[in-house]
């Protein structure tokens, strides 16, 4: 019985370890940068504390630098690696930024960081729009 | 009057109760993926809650019996036992989330990891449990869960186009991610249809002594508290649809999930969430743990009350101590409760014929409801919406875990 039941179970453990699609991963990407976004926003209408703006901006950088990692491998063709790798390391760098302002209470060079970060996010929005079109 | 006062503080309760990270998480989830969409989800089960919790009340009132003793005598120990299994272990995983959902909203608070707060969490939530009484729990944690009408104000100043809204009411299929979409269904299916409700109603019913002059007033709050309650989901959804999905966020993580009304109350939004997290999941605990005592305790013929001393009922006391401190464990061990809370969910969907179908065959029986047994349109409202989720947690469950 075991015998005939391990085949099944590495089957359902192989496929429940398939990882997620490159349009899933920029679809988490664009929501890290948006949490980011968000977060900023409040923090700076004073309206959620200091650590939890912290702790959620260091967890949408370290988001962002593990999906920029497993991402570029699975890249559909036709999309260029280096700008989703820029534009990936750009907006992590700017929240990873923003923590540090946060921890400092800058408030002034925190919005300039925040503005930015809304470039960036319009740019990972069409990333992940151009690998969603691949990908179909 | 009475009567009033107790119509009134029943649907209150049931207002402030109906909110719990299940209904939370899945409906905020479900707007920030694909919009007003699911509407349907949440109206549907909500529909079927209201025909089950008044079955419950009903039953309690007319045979005396809660739904447990009842399927016991009627069913025999060893099909009980069965049942017993798979419920206690659903409601085992759910008052995981549910612990986890205080840890979370206690650290978004204070910044400290919720694995640190899942040990001082579980021991209020015990220390309630042992001192506390049926009313206690059954209305206190429910009027601190009122915080959570802060969402239909959300929803409100959001101001949604309601013609999109009343529109979702109606099931339709995306046209991308169906699996997600069918998972989310069951989840939120699962959310709003929770076996632990039906027995902690019946149950409380006999605590507060009802009789057949109680019928009337459970349809009204049957009715009226759990519709109001569907309708605070439904404000999260829309709240989520509306605040979440034009940035893209996704609710993956609890820090997402606090960020759901800082748009439509841009001051006190986020605090709103976190004490509405809060209580809500607090007074969830309490219930599910009180549910999971009260069904190993009537199952096996034991003392039980939660308005006795505990060394009075010692092995209902000693149960829900038991459970509640290694319900911690996991948390303790970081894992991920809003991860626990979408299988938990799913999983209410796919057990639900469980708990639901032999429940039907009691409410049919005359000898026990007399002429106040189910009518076909009691029967067939609860027989198609547990088949519809059964159907789809069969189908999506797996597609879900097979996809990653």
């Amino acid at each position: 019985m075991a015998a005939k039941l391990l085949p099944i179970g590495l089957l359902i453990s192989a496929l429940a370890c398939k990882p997620p699609s490159a349009s899933e991963q920029m679809d988490s990407a664009v929501s890290w940068v948006g949490t980011a976004g968000m977060a900023g926003e409040a923090w700076l209408r004073h309206a959620s504390p200091d650590k939890y703006t912290r702790q959620t901006l260091e967890l949408s950088h370290k988001s962002l630098i593990d999906i920029g990692t497993s991402l570029l491998k699975s890249l559909p063709a036709g999309i260029d690696s280096a700008t989703v790798d820029s534009a990936l390391a750009r907006s992590s760098t700017h929240i990873a930024l923003m923590a540090q302002l946060v921890e400092q209470k800058n408030s002034p060079d925190f919005r300039t960081l925040l503005d930015s970060l809304y470039a960036d996010e319009r740019v990972v929005k069409q990333l992940a729009d151009s690998v969603e079109a691949k990908e179909q | 009057m009475k009567k009033i006062l107790q119509i009134t503080l029943g649907i209150i309760t049931s207002v402030g109760g109906f909110l719990e990270i299940g209904s939370v998480t899945t409906a905020a989830q479900a707007g920030a993926l694909f919009g007003f969409q699911l509407l349907w989800a949440i109206a549907l089960g909500t529909i079927c809650l209201i025909f089950l919790v008044e079955m419950s009340g009903r039953l309690a009132a007319v045979s005396k019996h809660t739904i447990v003793d009842a399927m016991r005598e009627r069913f025999g120990f060893p099909f009980f036992f069965f049942v017993l299994i798979g419920m206690v272990l659903v409601a085992f995983l759910v008052l995981i989330a549910e612990l986890g959902g205080i840890g979370f909203a206690l650290q978004i608070l204070s910044g400290l990891g919720f694995p640190l707060w899942a040990l001082p969490v579980s021991l209020v939530v015990w220390l309630m449990m042992w001192k506390g009484t049926f009313s206690l729990i059954e209305n206190g944690a429910s009027l601190l869960g009122l915080v959570t009408i802060s969402f239909a104000v959300a929803a409100w100043k959001l101001n949604p186009d309601w013609s999109s809204v009343g529109a979702s009411l109606l099931p339709t299929l995306p046209e991308q991610d169906k699996v997600k979409y069918g998972y989310l269904a069951v989840s939120i299916l699962g959310a709003s249809i929770s076996p632990y409700l039906m027995y902690f109603y019946s149950s409380g019913a006999i605590e507060d002594e009802w009789d057949r002059s109680y019928i009337a007033m459970n349809r009204v709050i049957a009715g009226f508290g759990m519709t109001l309650g569907g309708v605070l989901s439904i404000c999260v959804l829309i709240v989520a649809a509306i605040a979440l999905r034009p940035k893209g966020v996704q609710v993956d993580t609890f820090p997402q999930a606090a960020l759901l009304m800082t748009t439509a109350l841009p001051r006190w939004g986020f605090y709103l969430f976190a004490f509405s997290m809060l209580f809500a999941c607090f007074g969830a605990a309490l219930e599910i743990s009180l549910a999971i005592a009260y069904f190993f305790a009537q199952g096996f013929n034991w003392n039980w009350s939660e308005n006795l001393e505990p060394s009075k009922n010692a092995r209902f006391a000693f149960v829900y101590t038991i459970i509640i401190l290694v319900s911690a464990v996991p948390l303790m061990l970081h894992v991920d409760p809003i991860r626990v809370t979408m299988l938990a969910m799913a999983l209410t969907s796919a057990t639900l014929p469980l708990a639901i179908v032999p429940f039907l065959f009691l409410m049919n029986d005359p000898i026990y409801l007399g002429k106040y047994r189910n009518g076909w349109i009691t029967n067939s409202v609860v027989g198609i919406v547990v088949l519809i989720s059964f159907v789809l947690a069969i189908i999506s469950i797996p597609l879900q875990i097979f996809g990653g």
